[in-house]
């Protein structure tokens, strides 16, 4: 067997698994498993990318499809006639009034229950990346160095946008030493993550926060497990790892490690009100930064140089370019 | 009315007519209405929905059955043909992908627009079509490829080269 033939084997393993990733219904093992691959491998990364392509413009095209209005009034016609017809009896009536209650009232939170689902999906699918950006890019990876990066390092690599979260996030986690702080995504995805490493009770705990792009945690208490300071805190765990968020005005903020529930919980809990403060004080400058034109040229670059970095050989390389 | 235009755009792009959407749209409601007091609380009022739909819809299909020949298609078992792999042009305009959607075969295309643009889980578009878990994987692989192929063809019928233009980039065999 040559090289060849076995990258050919492992690339089809990979690609029949590509719906699944792009479905978003993996366990995160193996969708780790495929965004490493998709590093090194070109041809399936473009094979992803051509599937995200259809897809995207599958949902774009159906969503103008226009709804003409004489269909929401034959539904209302249909239901008005079907009602009529039910009025036979005084206790079909009150059967049949109590239903069409029923339903009006389905028909007005009908549209919370969607919000709230599609917040679920939303949700759970940031919340499985958020897991992924953690266990590539901080376990996996060991994308941080052994002796804490200095404060003025990591706020260079954040740069300007992002910088001033990092007094947060040391002074809200006393027992944690802050490793490392960047920008960083998860390969087949878009979206950016601003990434802080911390080490302390004798793990690493991931920061981590990406951009709302207009979803929003569901209202209510379906996922919410805490309050802080009266932001809900939404908590969920996969692949051993506890995760615990919850949304500013553009972001979506996560602690992410596998403390137990409880102590990720409280980190996050301890976390919330200053994080969420700061991130409403300075929102006008976090401006996405694939946006941003405003942009320093410095952040733009440690964007560019750490964006999918899950090797440490790619971060060394990033960091001999920093430092020279 | 919620989910109404989730429900109709599903429905006119299965059916293709717009008179029988509208008229299938008119039926779910109507049948949900009806049976509301099956329908728990706290659980996805859309996903129960879209299973309402979907079974009159199938009743819709047996009454064609019985008028006109269909052809089944049997699932392939969605293996990945590397070599075969579709290559999809980079700007995909709504109308190409709509027609490339039409021509994919209904059993992959409803599956496709649960998944895709519903953005159902495997586990509620099985229980909304009443198949197992394995078939909704092997057909949202097969129609999504289907789907490619046919963008890809619409690319080709343009005299366009969907292929990008990258050197060095050979697939693999």
């Amino acid at each position: 067997m040559n090289t060849l033939s076995f990258d050919s084997k492992r690339c089809e393993r990979i690609r029949q698994q590509l719906d699944s990733y792009l479905s978003n219904e993996l366990l995160v093992e193996t969708a780790t498993e495929i965004v490493r691959h998709l590093e090194s491998c070109e041809a399936c990364s473009r094979d992803l990318e051509s599937r995200m392509r259809v897809r995207d413009a599958l949902q774009r095209a159906v969503a103008k499809q226009p709804v003409p209005d004489s269909v929401r009034a034959g539904v209302l016609r249909n239901l008005r006639e079907s009602q009529s017809r039910s009025l036979g009896t005084t206790g079909r009536r009150w059967a049949v009034g109590l239903a069409a209650i029923a339903f009006l009232l389905f028909s007005l939170f009908g549209g919370e229950w969607l919000s709230l689902r599609r917040g679920q999906q939303v949700i759970a699918s940031i919340l499985k990346l958020g897991i992924s950006d953690h266990l590539i890019c901080a376990i996996k990876g060991h994308n941080y160095p052994e002796l804490a990066n200095s404060p003025d390092q990591i706020r260079k690599k954040l740069g300007a946008s992002y910088a001033p979260l990092l007094r947060v996030v040391q002074e809200r986690l006393p027992g944690f030493e802050v490793l490392e702080g960047h920008v960083c995504s998860v390969p087949g995805s878009d979206r950016k993550y601003v990434h802080f490493i911390t080490r302390g009770q004798g793990t690493i705990l991931s920061v981590i926060l990406t951009e709302r792009n207009g979803a929003s945690l569901p209202k209510g208490k379906f996922l919410a497990s805490a309050e802080s300071a009266g932001l809900s805190i939404y908590e969920d765990h996969l692949s051993g790892m506890e995760i615990a968020g919850f949304e500013s005005a553009q972001y979506f903020a996560f602690v992410v490690s596998d403390l137990s529930q409880h102590q990720v919980l409280q980190v996050a809990r301890e976390l919330a009100p200053a994080l969420n403060e700061k991130l409403h004080v300075t929102g006008h400058i976090l401006t996405p930064i694939a946006n941003d034109g405003v942009a320093d040229s410095m952040n733009l670059r440690i964007l560019t140089e750490t964006t999918q970095c899950d090797e440490k050989s790619r971060c060394r390389v990033q960091e001999q370019r920093q430092n020279a | 009315m919620p989910h109404l235009a989730d429900l109709y755009r599903t429905a006119s792009l299965l059916l293709r007519d717009r008179h029988e959407a509208e008229d299938l749209i008119q039926d779910t409601y109507l049948e949900a209405w009806k049976s509301f007091h099956r329908f728990e609380m706290g659980t996805n009022c859309r996903a129960w929905l879209f299973k309402i739909m979907f079974h009159r819809l199938h009743h819709v299909r047996r009454r064609l059955v019985k008028t006109s020949r269909v052809v089944t298609i049997d699932d392939p078992d969605g293996q990945v043909e590397l070599a075969a792999e579709p290559v999809v042009p980079q700007e995909i305009r709504d109308e190409d992908v709509l027609n490339a959607l039409a021509k994919v075969a209904v059993e992959f295309r409803e599956i496709v627009l649960l998944a895709d643009v519903e953005e159902f889980s495997y586990k509620e578009i099985a229980e909304t079509l009443r198949i197992p878990l394995g078939t909704v994987m092997s057909r949202l692989s097969r129609g999504r490829k289907l789907l490619r192929q046919e963008l890809a063809e619409v690319a080709r019928s343009y005299g366009i080269d969907p292929r990008p233009k990258r050197a060095g980039a050979a697939e693999i065999a």
